[in-house]
């Protein structure tokens, strides 16, 4: 098992899809920071509520791009063949499998602790830029830092499962995109009681967004924690049974 | 494989180094870096690395991408990575394809060396004359019937190539 996780530690570092990714988040959370920093009037940025929504940009961006980034881990096994190498190496599928999501709980640390970077070093630069106090508590910082963080684990991991699951590259990730930007924000708009246990939301809750139709963080936390559990076990019974 | 199935093996990649197919590769990644992604799993020293790259005389292009490779070189590269565990059986699908008459050549030395070491090499080919100068015994495979399982010896004579073999063998009994 450490073998197998170094060789996907290994594979994360020796291909620039990673760093790609990393930049790719990187637009979106300085882009969100900057919006929700900007756009609010002088008494509004003063706010606490005002001032988690600019911090909660990291959140939403690191779970959307760590899940694509697990999603990639493994479609681009099948993608280029390199499954086949893979599973000669180590023939146990479950261990290649573990392997995987471990590998990609810590990809997620990292992405999330890159966007956090990010959206707290623009939006305390947007609030003394315009000479207001930063009103968040102690507890809100450290919200906005582990819920991100524990998004993005619990959002790699799940990219790795839907990656077992449909193993055609692009067709993953129209699913993923579809899933985020069209069903996701649908179905929470027409029924917010129901859509927030839906992953994305509850990845939201955990993103330290102040909307009220979200779940707790805590609560959030455990339902895309049991999302991701189911997927990784049909992932598991997948890997299981099929070819290659 | 060994007498029990390949998933229970300890240490696979030293039973069986498989070259399923020669474009299993990751475009991005250099040669060398494909081998390290194996060489973590097979729990080969690190330096094994390099001296397997320096077998299948890639050692020049180790730190380019594979996307730059020839056909031939990532025939090769698929071989090192095979090799990585030091196997006992080594299966090779159309490992000639994309070689130069060099490559041929070597990789026919390359795999009577390492037969006559004591070990195993099954290879699956079309190409008929190849074979008949690499190996010792030949299966012929024909619509998922097993046809002949022979030393090469027996089947070929002077009088009949192992291509006449072949034909002989394969043709359909209408025709």
């Amino acid at each position: 098992m450490t073998g197998q996780l170094s060789s996907e530690l290994l594979k994360l570092r020796t291909t620039r899809t990673l760093a790609a990714i990393v930049l790719a988040g990187a637009g979106p959370t300085l882009l969100g920071t900057g919006i929700e920093g900007l756009s609010p009037t002088l008494g509004e940025l003063g706010q606490e509520e005002t001032q988690r929504s600019i911090f909660s940009a990291a959140g939403s961006t690191a779970v959307l791009f760590s899940t694509l980034a697990g999603l990639l881990m493994v479609t681009s096994e099948f993608r280029y063949g390199t499954i086949r190498p893979t599973l000669l190496f180590e023939p146990r599928r479950r261990v290649v499998l573990s392997a995987k999501l471990a590998a990609a709980a810590l990809a997620g640390v990292l992405l999330a602790a890159i966007c956090e970077a990010i959206a707290f070093g623009a939006g305390s630069a947007i609030l003394s830029a315009r000479e207001i106090d930063v009103a968040l508590t102690a507890t809100h910082v450290v919200a906005l830092i582990v819920g991100p963080i524990t998004a993005a684990v619990l959002g790699a991991m799940l990219g790795v499962a839907i990656g077992t699951l449909i193993r055609n590259q692009a067709a993953a990730i129209v699913a993923l995109l579809g899933y985020a930007f069209a069903i996701d924000a649908v179905l929470f708009g027409a029924a917010p009681s129901v859509g927030r246990f839906l992953p994305g939301k509850a990845g939201d809750a955990l993103s330290g967004l102040p909307a009220h139709d979200l779940l707790t963080p805590g609560a959030g936390a455990v339902v895309l924690a049991l999302w991701t559990l189911v997927f990784a076990a049909a992932a598991l019974v997948r890997s299981d049974r099929s070819d290659v | 494989m060994f007498g029990r199935p390949f998933a229970e093996l300890k240490r696979p990649a030293s039973g069986v180094g498989a070259v399923p197919e020669a474009s299993d590769l990751h475009p991005g990644r250099t040669g060398r870096d494909h081998l390290r992604v194996l060489a973590c799993v097979a729990g080969v020293r690190p330096r094994r690395v390099q001296e397997m790259l320096t077998v299948v005389d890639l050692a020049a292009a180790t730190d380019r991408r594979i996307a730059s490779y020839s056909l031939g070189m990532r025939q090769r590269l698929g071989l090192a990575a095979a090799l990585l565990g030091d196997p006992e059986l080594l299966i090779l699908d159309e490992p000639a394809n994309g070689l130069d008459p060099e490559g041929v050549r070597w990789l026919r030395d390359f795999l009577r060396a390492f037969a006559a070491g004591g070990r195993s090499v099954l290879v699956s080919t079309h190409h008929r004359s190849e074979v008949a100068l690499t190996v010792d015994d030949v299966v012929i495979v024909d619509r998922g019937r097993l046809v002949v399982d022979a030393p090469l010896s027996e089947l070929v004579t002077e009088s009949s190539s192992l291509e006449d073999v072949f034909l002989e063998l394969t043709e359909a009994p209408a025709r």
